[in-house]
């Protein structure tokens, strides 16, 4: 009952300000420690308990992953390029950098579907492929 | 005389070991196949068969997208990539429906009450489910992943049907019974 209210409070409060999935699930992996793969919030801990506020924080992460997964391409190319302008990179180097380290990958949820997580990864490629063919739009144009 | 009783006694000792050890290992395989098909199940339940994640990989509206891009690189790419993760969910689908075939031909009959007609359409629908299988996967190789979206829809309705018949013949395995399984198949491997 408290996972459920801390997720609840978690969406009303800091995930407010992440309306796509993407920026969600990129926030929510922030929040999680690489070495153990908990997640930490200072605020939602001291109002429940670092593990409630671990497990909201886990189960938010999911619904994320599962929402971003359900997406069409056509969604995910949209959000990539809103995240793209919130981060205030040049787009070249945006995508280059996005190809090369395939932030992506770490990005998910421990535990998630490997089906579904093949698919989100290989949305990704696709969609940075089309953020790069519309960088250059002749040669797109050409080989099209 | 005594050496008659000694005879018989030993004879009995060593039949009443013999039919222990041998009841001992059909209870533990059968647990490791009760455990086996409970994974195949979650795996094509929870992970490969809910309709959102069959849809997204086969939906057309991706293509058409991809097609308005007007970039032949990144229509090549889409198709390559689609037709990768096509060929991973019907090899994924392949192997757990076998999994749960071999539980059904295997042990299912010591734990579930199916009736022989049920058994009969099981095994049935897991012959069909495996020719469209390979089926399906003749097309996507061949024609790329909109191949055969009909193919698609049986393969994914026929696997549903096989998992419901499989979740009721497994109903009985609780938590705690797949438990004690796992505890007995530990000490088993650890023997």
């Amino acid at each position: 009952m408290d996972v459920l209210q801390a997720a609840d409070d978690l969406r009303r409060r800091s995930l407010a300000s992440y309306p796509r999935p993407l920026d969600r699930l990129i926030y929510l992996a922030s929040m999680r420690d690489y070495n153990t793969g908990l997640y930490y919030h200072d605020g939602l801990a001291s109002r429940y308990s670092p593990e409630v506020a671990c497990e909201a924080m886990a189960d938010c992460h999911r619904e994320a992953f599962r929402q971003l997964v359900g997406n069409s391409l056509e969604e995910l190319v949209q959000q990539l390029e809103a995240y793209m302008a919130s981060t205030h990179t040049s787009p070249a180097d945006f995508v280059t950098a996005w190809k090369g380290l395939e932030p992506y990958r770490v990005a998910i949820p421990v535990e998630s579907d490997p089906l579904a997580a093949q698919l989100l990864f290989s949305s990704f490629r696709i969609a940075l492929a089309i953020l790069e063919s519309r960088l250059h739009p002749q040669t797109a144009a050409l080989t099209a | 005389m005594i050496q008659l009783v000694l005879f018989l006694t030993v004879g009995t000792t060593l039949l009443v070991l013999l039919a222990s050890v041998v009841f001992r290992r059909r209870s533990e395989g059968g647990s490791v196949a009760l455990l086996e098909a409970r994974q195949a199940l979650n795996a094509l339940q929870g992970g490969l068969l809910p309709a959102e994640l069959v849809a997204r990989i086969f939906d057309r509206t991706d293509l058409e997208y991809v097609n308005r891009q007007r970039s032949s690189e990144v229509r090549e790419l889409f198709l390559e990539e689609r037709k990768r993760i096509a060929l991973l969910w019907i090899g994924r689908v392949r192997k757990q429906i076998t999994r749960l075939k071999s539980f059904h031909l295997g042990s299912a009959r010591f734990y579930a009450g199916l009736n022989l007609r049920t058994e009969l359409s099981l095994t049935l629908d897991f012959a069909r489910l495996l020719f469209t299988c390979r089926m399906l996967e003749v097309f996507v190789q061949l024609r790329g992943p909109y191949a055969a979206p009909r193919i698609v829809g049986t393969t994914a309705a026929t696997a549903a049907k096989v998992c419901s018949v499989s979740q009721e013949s497994l109903a009985f395995l609780t938590p705690l019974y797949a438990a004690r399984a796992v505890n007995g198949s530990a000490r088993h491997t650890d023997f």
